[in-house]
């Protein structure tokens, strides 16, 4: 039987997503899921480091949306890259002075790791916080 | 110790030289393997090492087969347009 708003342990849950959101795999700590978190945390990080390295931090490219709207491929990469942590907002402002631009083969690779990144903790996240709902839901059965 | 920092640092604000060649390909196999690592942490209950790292590489074998697959089905596709 689905169980009600009110059985649901909320604050636990946002917790669990924000701090998966703020360090990838952290989640699973509170889960107390350290060998998962782990392997999450340096596989996700290093991902995205790779990216950041093969086409430097101009990969994160929040310029072309401020200016134009309308180019929704890189309205998507950002978003996506964003997922990663919060910190890549940080970047994001970094690179808005347009001093890092990138072009062909490595803005590609370098856009396809980081965004990747980002997908992969956004999994991460949704299966954090469902691990989460279903751990409180059977310590209450 | 700080020249090294600062080296480190600077390495990510100019980007890599990659050329438009086959072996630009290589770079998904990197990607492949941080998909199936990731993907079966979140999916595999048994986290032993031996178990996680048998699944890992089974689901990389099948990413990379497939893409190989997609590969040559698309070579053949481009062969047979242009006869």
């Amino acid at each position: 039987m689905a169980k009600s708003s009110r059985d649901v342990n909320l604050p636990f849950l946002i917790s669990v997503g924000l701090l998966s959101w703020f360090i990838p795999g952290g989640g699973y700590f509170l889960l107390k899921e350290r060998k998962r978190a782990w392997i999450i945390f340096i596989t996700i990080s290093l991902l995205f480091l790779s990216g950041l390295y093969i086409g430097s931090i101009g990969v994160v490219d929040k310029v072309s949306i401020a200016g134009k709207p309308w180019v929704v491929s890189k309205l998507s990469w950002y978003t996506a890259q964003v997922i990663v942590s919060p910190a890549v907002m940080m970047i994001g402002s970094m690179t808005e002075s347009g001093q890092y631009q990138v072009y062909g083969k490595p803005e590609e690779i370098g856009q396809i790791y980081t965004g990747i990144a980002g997908l992969l903790n956004f999994l991460c996240i949704i299966n954090a916080v469902y691990l989460a709902y279903v751990g409180t839901e059977r310590s209450e059965d | 110790m700080q020249s090294m920092a600062t080296y480190i640092l600077a390495s990510f604000t100019s980007p890599m030289y990659i050329g438009t060649t086959a072996k630009a390909l290589l770079f998904i196999l990197p990607l492949i393997a941080a998909i199936s690592v990731v993907y079966k942490a979140t999916k595999v209950e048994n986290m032993k090492t031996k178990n996680f790292v048998r699944e890992s590489a089974s689901l990389f074998c099948s990413i990379f087969v497939f893409i190989l697959i997609t590969a040559i089905v698309l070579l053949i596709f481009t062969w047979l347009v242009n006869q």
